[in-house]
């Protein structure tokens, strides 16, 4: 294997593995008991877990909600006029994707005031499979990359 | 005096902070002043005649699509502060204010033991990293031409969609440019236009601000003698840039008589099709020509052999071409948008028409055009305004004014 691949399929593959695993004990090797047994974490512990994925969820929820607030409320002079006509239907979605994040906040808010495990869950799983999906792309292109010289060349 | 700048673009071509930091950073060095520079790529011009530069990474990886970046930034994608540039511009998010303020931060920490400052200028960057660098104990200014709300409104204007509009939206770091620059010692801007809107938005007070007018190189800008041309009009800037008016420009020329051309300074099609759109949708494809970049000298000599510079600006945070223009005593056709009625003064160095008006644009060039005398005495007094408010060593002078004022004040402070 070439030296300039490796990092590539240690990225791909390292990205594979703690994402299998992280869906494997997340989501698969759950028993009912392990989720009731949320319940009697100790408050201490389930702040500590909760505190951060709640930061990070309800952050995404309100740049989403900001983004269709902004949409919604935008005061500019008069848009360009081959534009006019399309401008309409984006505030009907800004809207939607308003009410839709408020929706998905509100939900998330219920599920920790219950202790619930997957509102602990999707949120974490939304952001380390994200993260752990760019690390796998990052790999894929590196694999896949041509070097900058051409083959003549590096002769 | 001993200052630091921090540019995260610091290369002449890319945009107006490298051609500030080149020409301030020199007339700066001449006052005395000792001179270190912190820059991100592209890197300047050399500077190290008067500077000592140190520069920062940054894989530049916006609008990159992660299948097309080169084998070489991919294999440093993974480090922590490329990755945090790949992970937020994933999601168009413009990062490169956030991560090289970040970045300068982390590395002043090891510079300072080495060096000293009294003061550090950041130019239009307003990253979160200016927050902690105030812990360092030296009074920190920055430069803002224009706030960047303008440019968002201006992309709104021509935002088709949803997608297109969060696109917009999150490229902007708005949040984080008005927490940080109200927490800065002195916010230096370029027109007295700019303090009133930086106080509308952003919030920053009246005493905060200081008011320095652009500089302009107005040697390598003076008249060359060439012939003038006698139905010319010269548009210099990005046509992409929605706040330039380019639609109100066109519908004026539409207005003009046939004979009546306009030379635009950018690239046109096939890489910039805004203006090219336009152009095509008016009929005006015989009648406008794009010249490309140029050089300096190129630039003077066009500037010098137009009849009329023409700005349809909708927004201005200073408007340089104006000023250009008028130091190689060629006549200005502008709006009253921004800082263009300062710069163009009303000493009869111009016109200026209100914004959004091709009509009103068309009756000042022609006014211009049909007057050979009026044309002579416009170049004459702009070249003296010119030479007496927008050269460089002026607006050093100024700054390093300001730079006193600022230090002072800290030191009673502490």
């Amino acid at each position: 294997m070439q030296r300039s691949r490796f990092s590539g399929y240690t990225a791909c593959a390292a990205a594979l593995a703690l994402g299998a695993l992280f869906l494997f004990y997340a989501f698969l090797n759950v028993s009912q008991s392990d989720i009731v047994s949320l319940d009697s974490l100790g408050s201490t512990a389930f702040y500590a877990i909760t505190i951060p994925i709640a930061l990070v969820a309800l952050l995404v929820c309100g740049t989403g909600l900001w983004v269709g607030w902004t949409i919604l409320t935008i005061k500019v002079a008069p848009p360009m006029p081959e534009i006019v006509e399309k401008k309409d239907f984006a505030r009907f979605k800004a809207l939607v994707l308003c009410l839709l994040v408020l929706a998905v906040a509100a939900a998330f808010v219920y599920g920790l005031s219950v202790r619930s495990y997957w509102a602990l869950a999707i949120p974490a799983a939304a952001v380390t499979l994200v993260v752990l999906g760019m690390v796998f792309w990052v790999g894929v292109a590196i694999i896949t990359a041509r070097a900058t010289l051409p083959e003549s060349k590096k002769k | 005096m001993r200052i630091l700048f921090l540019c995260y673009r610091g290369n002449p071509f890319c945009g107006g902070q490298g051609i500030y930091l080149y020409h301030l950073t020199k007339e700066l060095a001449k006052l005395g002043a000792q001179i270190d520079v912190i820059v991100g790529p592209p890197y300047p011009d050399p500077l190290d005649e008067w500077a000592r530069v140190f520069r920062l990474d940054n894989l530049n990886l916006w609008a990159e699509r992660t299948r097309r970046l080169p084998y070489e930034k991919l294999a440093r994608v993974l480090s922590p502060w490329h990755f945090t540039d790949y992970f937020l511009t994933r999601f168009h998010i413009f990062p490169e204010m956030e991560t090289f303020s970040m970045r300068a931060f982390f590395f002043m920490k090891e510079l300072l033991r080495k060096r000293r400052y009294d003061i550090i200028h950041d130019v239009q960057c307003l990253g979160w990293g200016l927050l902690p660098m105030k812990e360092y104990g030296m009074p920190i200014v920055t430069t803002v031409h224009h706030p960047l709300t303008h440019d968002r409104r201006a992309d709104f204007m021509v935002d088709r969609n949803m997608w297109e509009m969060f696109c917009t939206i999150m490229f902007y770091p708005l949040t984080m440019q008005r927490a940080v620059i109200n927490r800065l010692d002195r916010v230096i801007t370029s027109s007295r236009s700019g303090v009133s809107d930086l106080g509308a938005e952003y919030g920053v007070r009246p005493e905060k601000v200081s008011v320095v007018y652009n500089g302009m190189d107005v040697e390598g800008f003076r008249n060359t003698g060439e012939p003038r041309e006698k139905r010319s009009l010269l548009f210099v800037g990005n046509t992409e840039d929605h706040k330039k008016g380019m639609r109100y420009l066109f519908e004026a020329l539409a207005l003009l008589p046939r004979d009546v051309t306009l030379t635009i300074v950018d690239e046109g099609p096939p890489g910039r099709l805004s203006a090219w759109n336009i152009i095509t949708e008016l009929g005006l494809r015989e009648r406008v020509r794009f010249t490309g970049k140029v050089s300096l000298q190129e630039l003077a000599s066009l500037y010098s052999r137009a009849t009329v510079l023409v700005m349809a600006s909708l927004h201005e945070g200073f408007g340089l071409p104006a000023a250009e223009a008028m130091a190689c005593g060629t006549p200005v056709v502008a709006t009253t948008a921004g800082a263009l009625p300062e710069v163009v003064g009303d000493e009869g160095a111009g016109i200026l028409v209100p914004p959004r008006d091709g009509k009103a644009l068309a009756d000042a060039v022609m006014k211009i055009l049909a007057d050979a005398g009026l044309r002579g005495s416009m170049g004459e007094k702009g070249r003296r305004r010119a030479e007496e408010n927008f050269a460089w060593p002026v607006a050093a002078r100024n700054t390093m004014a300001v730079y006193r004022d600022v230090i002072e004040s800290y030191r009673r402070a502490v």
